[in-house]
């Protein structure tokens, strides 16, 4: 058997004129016009603009103690790798919530790769291995990068809200993983502690904590909102 | 096979809400999204539920279909959503029930009826996602980057899959 042989030896089958005569009736009854969805270019536009009013916001208000300290060299690296990850993000927060659309890559690849791209730029520049107060501090900084991420999330579902998620879960990381990274950028752009592990674990960490929060709520939000819908 | 152009305009039309258009898209397309659940092993009647329940989703859903875009990669993701949604209900009513009583499983489909080689068997035992590159590719006919899309997936995993599903067919066939 060849490839191309296929669909002739597959039997044919065709669904009841009855059954499409009552699909057709139940989808034209009132009908009504939709409006579709803003083109991906704007939406990610919107995704982009929230992003940076939330990590700009969240700085003024703690104070680019970080940013102040950091060497241009630092600045030059970590902020357009920052400026890149996050336009993913966007761009795979909107593809999940349109059916059909190009996926080059799983939001979940994306979250990881998103990790160790910026875990690899932290090994380039800092150098002070030292812990000093590694858990109090710590745990001070993910805090602090949680609570600016969670607005990011929201303001970024509302940017989304019209779409429909196939994948729920991916939707939901991929969301988390742009709102982690508006987190994460507050904390470099905020915070003057420049300890590698610091660095590597408590600020990092805001990234898959928060997409594996939105991408819960997700799941099961949507979850029920099917049954809901079904009953 | 569907021009894609004459798709694209019958999908606009539904958004606009014309009547006329969504019949027309009924019509085209019911008869490849049932032949699409039916290749996916799951029996008539299923494929009945299934079939209303993707033109329900795309009722539901027909917002987010972009002008311009091509048609079958959107329809065929919300199919396929609802095809893992029933496929996930059934195995979690298939464990209760077993939970309650030891009941064989019952094969889903039944056999054509013909001389030819028995598909539907040699498509039993293909893993569900190359079945399901399978059936879009050359059922549904769609391209392999419309099938990319439908499936959330890249390019070369789908020719991938395709590649894999092929050699296993030709190894039962002539088996």
């Amino acid at each position: 058997m060849r490839p191309e042989e296929f669909p002739e030896i597959l039997p044919a089958a065709s669904p009841d004129r009855e059954l499409m005569t009552r699909i057709t009736v139940s989808m034209t009854r009132d009908l009504k016009p939709e409006r579709p969805l803003r083109s991906a270019g704007a939406a990610v536009s919107s995704l982009l603009v929230v992003f940076l009013a939330m990590a700009v916001l969240g700085a003024a208000t703690l104070g680019f103690f970080g940013l102040i300290r950091l060497s241009s060299g630092a600045i030059a690296l970590i902020f357009p790798a920052l400026a890149g990850l996050t336009l993913l993000a966007a761009a795979a927060s909107v593809n999940a919530m349109t059916p059909g659309s190009k996926r080059p890559f799983h939001p979940a690849v994306l979250m990881v790769a998103a990790c160790g791209v910026m875990a690899a730029i932290f090994l380039l520049i800092f150098r002070d291995t030292s812990l000093g107060r590694f858990v109090p501090q710590g745990l001070a900084c993910m805090r602090t990068g949680l609570l600016w991420a969670i607005p990011t999330a929201v303001f970024s579902w509302i940017v989304l809200r019209r779409g429909y998620a196939v994948n729920r879960a991916a939707a939901g990381i991929a969301c988390g993983t742009l709102a982690g990274l508006a987190g994460l950028t507050v904390l470099e752009l905020h915070c003057p502690n420049f300890r590698l592990w610091h660095i590597l674990v408590w600020h990092l960490a805001v990234v898959p904590i928060a997409a594996a929060i939105v991408g819960a709520i997700y799941f099961f939000g949507s979850k029920r909102k099917a049954a809901e819908l079904m009953q | 096979m569907q021009p894609a152009a004459e798709l694209e305009q019958l999908m606009v039309r539904y958004q606009q809400g014309d009547a006329a258009g969504i019949a027309e898209l009924i019509q085209r397309l019911s008869p490849q999204l049932y032949r699409f659940f039916l290749a996916q092993l799951v029996s008539r009647r299923y494929a009945d539920d299934l079939l209303q329940e993707t033109w329900l989703r795309i009722h539901q859903a027909r917002h987010t279909y972009r002008p311009g875009e091509p048609v079958l990669p959107w329809i065929y993701a919300l199919a396929r959503h609802v095809r893992v949604d029933h496929y996930r209900r059934t195995r979690r009513r298939e464990d209760r029930e077993r939970q309650v009583d030891e009941l064989p499983v019952t094969p889903a489909v039944q056999p054509a009826a013909s001389a030819g080689p028995d598909v539907q068997a040699m498509l039993q035992q293909l893993p569900e996602s190359q079945r399901e590159v399978l059936v879009m590719l050359k059922v549904s006919g769609m391209s392999i980057e419309e099938v990319a899309r439908a499936t959330s997936s890249s390019v070369g995993s789908v020719k991938q899959k395709a590649h894999r599903a092929y050699e296993r067919l030709r190894r039962l066939y002539e088996a």
